[in-house]
């Protein structure tokens, strides 16, 4: 960072909000995701995108996973998060398989899908907040409050009264974020986190990553080879072949 | 009770979302009630200028197919929730609803709802809109009778949308859902009692519970006369209730099933 030189966007958010230190996961600490010979093999491709898959998650571990596009980031995230069945292998969360006990599994998940979906544009962004913390079956009180961190940790307060179709494309991924964390979940799931977003929003979404971190939660953040995720993991690994590699 | 507050909560919530979104069109309530209108203003008219047997006087008749036009809101009302689904596919907005606690069979039969409230509504202000425009006078004291049964009988009818949802989940289309429509509409007697229909298709105004509906909407809402004793028509009409729901919402949760696998909950 010689003098004179442009910082990088990155360099400027750790100057805005420099990450809290994070606790380093415990050696002896049991995973709390574990997911072991994953398979999924779509029809109409020649092999497998996932294959005997293993990756184990430790509370408090950030993970970050690049590949190259079509090597199957985005359905490991979406199976993680039960929105797709795999053919065959475990997912377990928390001691709870996935596709057991879905309400208590889906209670510890938040999944950010890629892309700018998933908002309804007539709607305000309270309205939605309300909406998902409804679904997400949270109580009168702890809806309140979920609503009311969010708010803050995300910087909603000025556009809380605007319909989706009048929020910028960065404004909207804002809202897509706030959704994921709203009702404290375990694991957290990012599809290419940093769409759309400037380098202070970076900053919001790096600040609830390490709050998560920091009460025992996990990340899996997935992005493109060469993209930077925008958030500081622990550990980065590599889908290849359909298997995780170390980077 | 306390278990099923968030459920309950959850619910209230898509039915509050899509009366924001229903009342973001300024002009759907009253374009809504315009047609409603117009074939009020048909049936009126054809009233008046055919006299039949089977009515005694031309607003026998009228009265006869008001009725069948407030069904046929109701019946185009829940069979728009396929459509409804479809768009929730589409914008992505499906995805949440699928990895939400609450889940995605809940949030689909929560998706009735707004509907159901809105053909409840509908049949009220089409019941005013014969009173106020057409001169017919409605046994008002017998409508809040009729607001439960409209209620079982939507209940019936989103058993069969929840077959179509089912196959817009699973297929991407349910072509039949027009067709259904037009269907009931001809052999649950909206417009002509079921007697004028040949013998080799009165039977399909028995195997279905829109006859048992229209015949007690009929007689709590105008003061026609039964066809059947009323308890008959009671206890058909939750039958049918009884039996389509659960075959509805296993159809659905196995769509969604599959769809999981086949990964067109994401990819519509």
């Amino acid at each position: 960072m010689g003098a004179g030189m442009p910082l990088t966007d990155d360099e400027r958010l750790r100057v805005a909000h420099p990450a809290d230190p994070r606790p380093t996961p415990g050696q002896d600490a049991e995973p709390l995701l574990v997911v072991e010979g994953l398979r999924k093999h779509w029809r109409g491709r020649p092999a497998p995108t996932l294959d005997e898959l293993d990756l184990e998650l430790s509370p408090g571990e950030v993970v970050a996973v690049t590949g190259r596009n079509g090597t199957g980031k985005t359905t490991l995230l979406r199976i993680i998060g039960g929105l797709v069945a795999p053919d065959r292998g475990l997912v377990q969360l928390d001691g709870i398989a996935l596709g057991t006990r879905r309400r208590a599994y889906q209670r510890q998940i938040g999944l950010l899908t890629p892309g700018d979906r998933g908002l309804y544009a007539r709607v305000t962004v309270a309205r939605h907040l309300d909406l998902w913390a409804r679904l997400a079956l949270l109580d009168t009180q702890a809806r309140a409050a979920a609503i009311s961190s969010v708010h803050a940790r995300f910087d909603l307060a000025d556009i809380a009264d605007l319909r989706v179709d009048q929020l910028s494309m960065g404004q909207r991924q804002r809202v897509r974020l706030a959704l994921v964390f709203l009702h404290a979940p375990r694991l957290v799931l990012l599809d290419e986190p940093a769409t759309s977003l400037d380098v202070v929003a970076l900053g919001f979404v790096r600040r609830a990553v390490d709050e998560l971190a920091r009460r025992g939660g996990m990340c899996l953040v997935v992005v493109p080879e060469g993209a930077d995720p925008g958030l500081e993991a622990g550990r980065a690994l590599v889908l290849r072949d359909g298997r995780l590699e170390r980077a | 009770m306390s278990a099923w507050r968030p459920q309950l909560a959850a619910a209230a919530g898509i039915f509050q979302r899509d009366l924001t979104v229903f009342l973001s069109y300024r002009w759907r309530l009253g374009t809504q009630y315009v047609g409603v209108l117009f074939s009020l203003a048909v049936f009126y008219y054809i009233s008046r200028l055919v006299r039949v047997e089977a009515f005694a006087t031309p607003t026998a008749y009228f009265s006869y197919a008001a009725v069948g036009v407030i069904i046929l809101q109701v019946l185009q009302v829940t069979l728009d929730i396929p459509v409804a689904v479809r768009q929730e596919l589409v914008a992505g907005t499906f995805e949440r609803m699928a990895v939400s606690p609450f889940g995605p069979v809940a949030s689909i039969l929560s998706l009735f709802l707004f509907p159901i409230a809105s053909a409840i509504l509908t049949m009220l202000v089409t019941l005013t809109l014969t009173a106020v425009v057409f001169g017919l006078d409605p046994s008002w004291s017998r409508v809040p009778l009729a607001i439960p049964v409209a209620a079982v009988g939507a209940l019936a009818l989103g058993a069969i949308a929840l077959l179509f949802v089912a196959m817009i989940v699973r297929f991407k289309q349910a072509p039949g859902a027009a067709y259904v429509l037009a269907a009931i509409s001809l052999v649950a007697g909206f417009y002509f009692p079921v007697e004028l229909l040949p013998w080799w298709l009165s039977w399909a105004s028995d195997v279905q519970p829109f006859t048992p509906a229209v015949d007690l909407l009929r007689h709590l809402l105008v003061g026609l006369p039964l066809r059947a004793s009323a308890w008959g028509d009671v206890a058909r009409l939750v039958g049918f209730s009884a039996v389509l729901l659960p075959v509805g919402v296993a159809g659905l949760s196995l769509a969604i099933d599959r769809s999981r696998r086949l990964g067109t909950l994401t990819e519509y």
